[in-house]
């Protein structure tokens, strides 16, 4: 009888740990997309900043400075699904990315003080960015592993809990840097 | 950097005539060590025999435990003397050869508060002990250091009822704390990772569930996650403090000192301790100062902590702080 109650029990604290540990992880996931959030959001909000800043050198790019704008308006707009973000957080850093390129072409811009402060800034963020990237695989590698391994799989299941993708590098930056290409004009 | 020529050169012409006179001191207190040793060696083995003689057992003992601690006693005296003289001749121009701004204090220590607030070592501390402060700026970083013995008493009775100390040591060796190059405000530990090593999966698995630390934290590089266990009060800003390069510069500096490190940054300051057993920048009565090799040694001391900087990278200031 007390073995049968011992057995019971401990399989009773294992199905709790278990489902417990599941739900951790999908929340933990959960939290870190939110932290990448907060980051893209402090982008967002240097951007009106970067364009004012190089507006008056870059009259040939002005395109790129209306895109870039443009890409703010539709972050901050708001009701974008997860997969919309990151969509448009991959655009918006090629789009600075270009910018930062075009800026070796006005050294007086480069050398300003105004700009390099901002130039630290968003040296910042991208590391802030890159470091939640890194958070989120972690959680998501942890979640994946849950849900895909015995025995927390037969709950996943049950719960319906769905494999998670993890943040991939985008097929350009993944490229070896091609250095002659860099000085064509 | 300064290179072993550098300072071959700063030892021929700085260094040299000042060791000449402080070679000469160091014979005199050796001389009188020996002598002085001697005379109480002779007393101890004197008495030793006549309470031998006399039955021997417990007083016996306690002869010879109280001749060992009177030795030592005056051996600590003695030396005393040439501890000051040599600190000023030899650590404190080797600190300015590294560069002029360093200051230097032989008695200071990093403060027990700065101690405690690197949460590095848990452990309540009983015995705080530390010297040979160095402080200064390199490049645009600031840093301080010095050596630290910190150390837990145990108290227990044995089967008399006697109350005995044991005392363990916590850390000891170089302490070092520097102005990290990126702000941040949460609090990041690096330590050891001695139960992976030993345990693998399952010593992780404890390093999950270790209450008196605050969440783990898993980095992405396999080859620092063998040999460091981080935790941290935030996953993101963990891993921005750690990015590949710091975590391989890491890994560098310990491949290169050979020794375990302890690694926190809190307050965007890093707190590193590296653990020796020798006492570090002290002078050995038994050993001739006119030697190069000796300065060398203090010299790599100075540098482990000297070369963080540069091997860490702290110089860079590409982030907002300036």
């Amino acid at each position: 009888m007390w073995i049968v109650l011992g057995i019971a029990a401990i399989i009773f604290i294992s199905a709790v740990s278990m489902y417990n540990s599941l739900i951790g992880k999908r929340n933990q996931v959960q939290n870190i997309f939110a932290g990448i959030d907060a980051v893209l959001k402090k982008r967002y909000d240097l951007v009106p900043n970067l364009v004012a800043a190089v507006k008056n050198y870059m009259q040939h790019e002005a395109g790129v400075l209306t895109g870039i704008t443009g890409l703010r308006a539709k972050a901050v707009s708001g009701g974008l699904s997860d997969n919309e973000k990151v969509e448009l957080d991959n655009k918006l850093t090629k789009a600075i990315g270009g910018i930062m390129v075009a800026v070796e072409n006005y050294p007086d811009l480069k050398a300003s003080e105004n700009f390099l402060q901002l130039q630290r800034s968003l040296n910042e963020i991208e590391e802030q960015l890159s470091a939640a990237r890194r958070a989120y695989n972690a959680a998501v590698t942890d979640y994946n592993n849950a849900v895909e391994m015995f025995p927390t799989n037969i709950f996943a299941s049950g719960m319906n809990f769905k494999l998670k993708q993890v943040f991939e590098i985008a097929e350009q930056e993944r490229q070896n840097v091609d250095v002659a290409g860099l000085f064509k004009s | 950097m300064k290179t072993r020529e550098d300072l071959k050169s700063f030892f021929d012409v700085v260094l040299s005539p000042g060791l000449k006179e402080l070679e000469k001191k160091r014979l005199k207190v050796l001389n009188s060590v020996i002598l002085v040793e001697a005379g109480v060696l002779a007393v101890t083995l004197l008495v030793a025999g006549l309470v031998y003689n006399s039955g021997g057992g417990e007083p016996l003992l306690s002869v010879l435990f109280i001749g060992v601690l009177v030795m030592a006693g005056l051996f600590a005296v003695l030396t005393h003397s040439f501890r000051s003289p040599f600190k000023e001749t030899v650590i404190r121009p080797l600190v300015r050869f590294f560069d002029e701004s360093l200051s230097y204090t032989p008695d200071g220590c990093i403060s027990c508060d700065l101690y405690t607030c690197s949460k590095l070592f848990l452990h309540h501390v009983d015995e705080y002990r530390g010297d040979d402060l160095v402080e200064g700026m390199i490049g645009k970083t600031r840093v301080k250091f010095s050596e630290l013995h910190t150390q837990y008493k145990v108290e227990t009775r044995d089967s008399k009822g006697r109350r005995q100390t044991q005392w363990h040591t916590i850390f000891k060796g170089l302490f070092f704390i520097a102005d990290f190059n990126k702000n941040f405000s949460g609090r990041t530990v690096v330590l050891p990772d001695q139960a992976e090593r030993c345990l693998g999966g399952f010593g992780k698995f404890l390093q999950s569930k270790n209450v008196s630390r605050d969440p783990l934290v898993s980095m992405d590089d396999p080859g620092f996650e063998k040999e460091f266990v981080v935790y941290g009060t935030d996953q993101i800003e963990a891993r921005y403090i750690l990015t590949s390069s710091l975590m391989s510069r890491v890994m560098n500096f310990r491949r290169k000192t050979g020794r375990n490190l302890y690694l926190s940054f809190i307050d965007s300051a890093i707190f590193i301790a590296i653990p020796y057993a020798k006492n570090l920048f002290e002078p050995n009565i038994f050993r001739t100062l006119l030697d190069f090799k000796p300065v060398e040694e203090y010299f790599n001391d100075l540098n482990t902590a000297l070369s963080i900087v540069e091997e860490l990278n702290l110089n860079t200031r590409i982030w907002s702080k300036v």
